[in-house]
C-alpha cells in the first residue's frame, strides 16, 4: 500500500470509528499500528484534535439524514438508550456506498435488513423504520412512463393500472400507530396502501385484510370484478373502491378488456 | 452563453418559489446534479423545469478526486447525459476525497500535499475531463488539518494540480479567507502569484466559527461577512485582468437556508460589491 493509500486509509478508519477516545489517546500508536511512516505518525499526533473535527463532521454528514428520516425509530432507541449504539454500529459497518447523498437513509434501512441489528431485542423496529423510509421513497420515486389508452372509470372486464409508486403492504404491527411520543407499534397485522399522488404528496390508507388482498389481485393482473367475486366481495363495492383509489391518485387508470 | 455577475445556489426549500417565477430572478444558478439524476416526484418535476428555463452551472460533490477509488461507470455516463442535456460551459468538483473502498463519507476531506496526492489528482482530473468532455474546474477546499506531513503547501499543491492537469479554477474565496484564519496567513499574499490565468468562476459564502474548536467551519449557514466581500473585491480585476474576463461569482447556501427574499437580497448586496470592484479597475485601468 502506497503512503497516500495508508494515510486516506488511516483517515477513514478514524472517520467511521464508533469512538474517537483511542485516537485521540495515542494518535502516534493510532498510525503505527496502520503501518504510517514515521513522520505521518507525527503529523497525526500535531493535528490530533484538528483530524477529529473531521471525524465530527463525517459522522454528522452521515448520521443527520438518518435522524431526518427516522424520527420514530430514533425516539424508540433513544428511549431504550440504544440509538447512539446503533449510529454508531451503522458506520462502522461502512455501508453507505452511493455517490448520492440522498441515498444514505436508504442504506440505514438496507443496512438494518441486512446485519439484523437490534431484531431480536425489538421484533417492530424493521417493520417501523420501514414504514418511515417508505414516505422519502416514494416522494422521489422515478417517474413511471406515461399511460396510454386508460380509462378513469372501473369495469368489472377491465383491469388495473397502478402508478409506479403503489405499495400494497402488510406489517406484523400498526406502524402507522406509532409517533415519536409513543414509538412502539401496537401488536397485530396491518394492511397500509402507499403512493405519491399526481400532486406528488405521500399518501397512505389503512385496509381491510379482505381489501387488501383484493388490491393483491388487481395489481397482479386479474380483472376486476371476477377477483372481487374470488374473494367473496360485493361487485359494486369493488368498483368503487377502484373509483376511489383512483381518484385519490394510486392508479394511473384502468385498461378495458 | 456567457456567464457573469452573481449566482445563486439553487436549494430544495425555494424550488416551489423559484418554479412559480416567470423568468430567473438571477443572472444563473448552481445546481449538483447528484440531486436530481435518477430522481422523479414533484421536487424533480421542478427543478428540471427551472434549470430548462434558467441559466445553470452545476458543481459536483461525490467524485473524489483525491480518492482511490475508480468511479462507477454508470455515475459518470449519468452524469455525463446530464451535463450535455443542459449543455453546462464546464463542471465543477472540490480538490478533496470522500470515498475509499467502496464507502463514502459525504465530505471533503484533505489530499495530503505530497507529490504523491498531486499526481493522483493530476491523473484523475484529467482522465475525468476526457470522459466528461466537458472542460473541468477544481475547487480549492476550507481544509482543517494536513493530512500527513506535507511535502509542500496549499499553494504549491493546488498550482501544481492545476497545471499538471491542465483544468481551470473555481477560486472559493470563502474557502480561502478560512483557511487564513484557522492557519494564520494573508489571504491577499496566498493569492499572489497563484495561476489566476485559470480562474473560471468564484465562490463566495458564509461559515461559522466554533468557540470549543477555536476553528471557523465552512458550514454555508450565515450571510458572507464583509471581510470575505472585501477580498473578492479586490480579487475580482486581478482575475479580469489575467483572464480578461468577468468572471462568474456564486454564492452557496446550504444550511440555516433563509427564504428566498432573503438570499436575493444578499445577491443584490454582493452585485453590487462585484459590479463596483470592477468597475473600479475599468476607471483605474
Ligand atoms: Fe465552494
Amino acid at each position: 500500500m502506497s503512503r497516500l493509500d495508508n494515510l486516506q486509509r488511516s483517515m477513514f478508519d478514524l472517520m467511521v470509528a464508533p469512538d474517537a477516545a483511542p485516537f485521540l489517546a495515542d494518535p502516534q500508536g493510532w498510525g503505527q499500528a496502520r503501518g504510517l511512516e514515521t513522520a505521518d505518525q507525527g503529523a497525526l499526533a500535531a493535528r490530533a484534535t484538528r483530524l477529529a473535527v473531521y471525524r465530527d463532521l463525517v459522522q454528522f454528514a452521515l448520521t443527520d439524514p438518518v435522524e431526518d428520516c427516522f424520527p420514530i425509530t430514533q425516539a424508540l432507541l433513544e428511549a431504550e438508550g440504544a440509538w447512539k449504539g446503533c449510529l454508531a454500529a451503522f458506520l462502522d459497518s461502512r455501508t453507505v456506498q452511493s455517490p448520492y447523498y440522498r441515498d444514505v437513509a436508504p442504506a440505514f434501512l438496507a443496512w438494518l435488513v441486512d446485519s439484523g441489528w437490534g431484531a431480536e431485542r425489538w421484533p417492530y423496529l424493521l417493520p417501523l423504520a420501514h414504514w418511515e423510509h417508505l414516505e422519502l421513497e416514494l416522494l422521489r420515486h422515478p417517474d413511471g412512463p406515461p399511460a396510454e389508452g386508460l380509462t378513469p372509470e372501473p369495469a368489472p372486464d377491465a383491469t388495473l393500472v397502478a402508478e409506479v409508486t403503489l405499495r400494497n403492504l402488510t406489517y406484523p404491527c400498526h406502524v402507522q400507530e406509532a409517533g415519536v411520543e409513543d414509538p412502539i407499534p401496537p401488536d397485530g397485522p396491518s394492511h397500509l396502501l402507499a403512493w405519491r399522488d399526481r400532486e406528488g404528496s405521500f399518501r397512505s390508507l389503512e385496509l381491510s385484510p379482505t381489501a387488501s388482498a383484493l388490491l393483491a389481485r388487481w395489481m397482479a393482473g386479474d380483472p376486476l370484478g371476477p377477483a372481487a367475486e374470488a374473494l367473496g366481495v360485493d361487485r359494486g363495492e369493488a368498483l368503487r373502491l377502484g373509483r376511489d383509489l383512483y381518484a385519490k391518485g394510486a392508479l394511473a387508470g384502468f385498461r378495458s378488456a | 452563453m456567457s456567464f457573469t455577475g452573481v449566482g445563486v445556489g439553487l436549494r430544495r426549500p425555494h424550488l416551489e418559489a423559484v418554479a412559480a417565477l416567470s423568468a430567473s430572478p438571477v443572472p444563473f444558478w448552481e445546481f449538483a446534479p447528484e440531486n436530481v439524476i435518477g430522481q422523479g416526484g414533484r421536487k424533480a418535476r421542478l427543478t428540471r423545469e427551472i434549470l430548462q428555463r434558467d441559466p445553470v452551472l452545476t458543481h459536483g460533490l461525490s467524485l473524489s478526486i483525491g480518492g482511490p477509488d475508480d468511479w462507477d461507470p454508470e455515475q459518470i455516463r449519468d452524469l455525463k447525459a446530464f451535463l450535455r442535456e443542459l449543455e453546462a460551459p464546464w463542471h465543477s468538483e472540490h480538490l478533496c476525497w470522500t470515498s475509499l473502498g467502496g464507502a463514502t463519507t459525504h465530505e471533503l476531506l484533505p489530499v495530503p500535499f505530497t507529490k504523491e496526492g498531486v499526481a493522483r489528482c493530476v491523473a484523475r482530473s484529467r482522465e475525468l475531463q476526457d470522459r466528461l468532455e466537458l472542460p473541468f474546474l477544481l475547487e480549492n477546499i476550507s481544509w482543517y488539518a494536513e493530512l500527513g506531513e506535507p511535502e509542500m503547501d496549499e499553494r504549491a499543491f493546488l498550482t501544481e494540480v492545476l497545471e499538471g492537469a491542465d483544468v481551470g479554477w473555481l477560486l472559493d474565496i470563502n474557502n480561502l479567507y478560512v483557511n487564513s484564519v484557522n492557519h494564520g496567513f494573508d489571504a491577499k499574499a496566498w493569492l499572489t502569484g497563484m495561476p489566476l490565468h485559470r480562474v473560471a468562476q468564484m465562490h463566495i459564502a458564509g461559515h461559522d466559527w466554533f468557540e470549543e474548536d477555536r476553528l471557523i467551519i465552512d458550514t454555508h449557514g450565515a450571510p458572507v461577512i464583509d471581510p470575505v466581500v472585501e477580498l473578492m473585491q479586490w480579487v475580482l480585476p486581478r482575475i479580469q485582468e489575467a483572464t480578461g474576463k468577468a468572471v462568474p461569482v456564486l454564492l452557496e447556501r446550504d444550511n440555516a437556508i433563509p427564504e428566498l427574499e432573503e438570499l436575493l437580497a444578499e445577491r443584490a448586496r454582493l452585485q453590487v460589491a462585484y459590479d463596483a470592484a470592477l468597475a473600479d479597475s475599468e476607471v483605474a485601468g
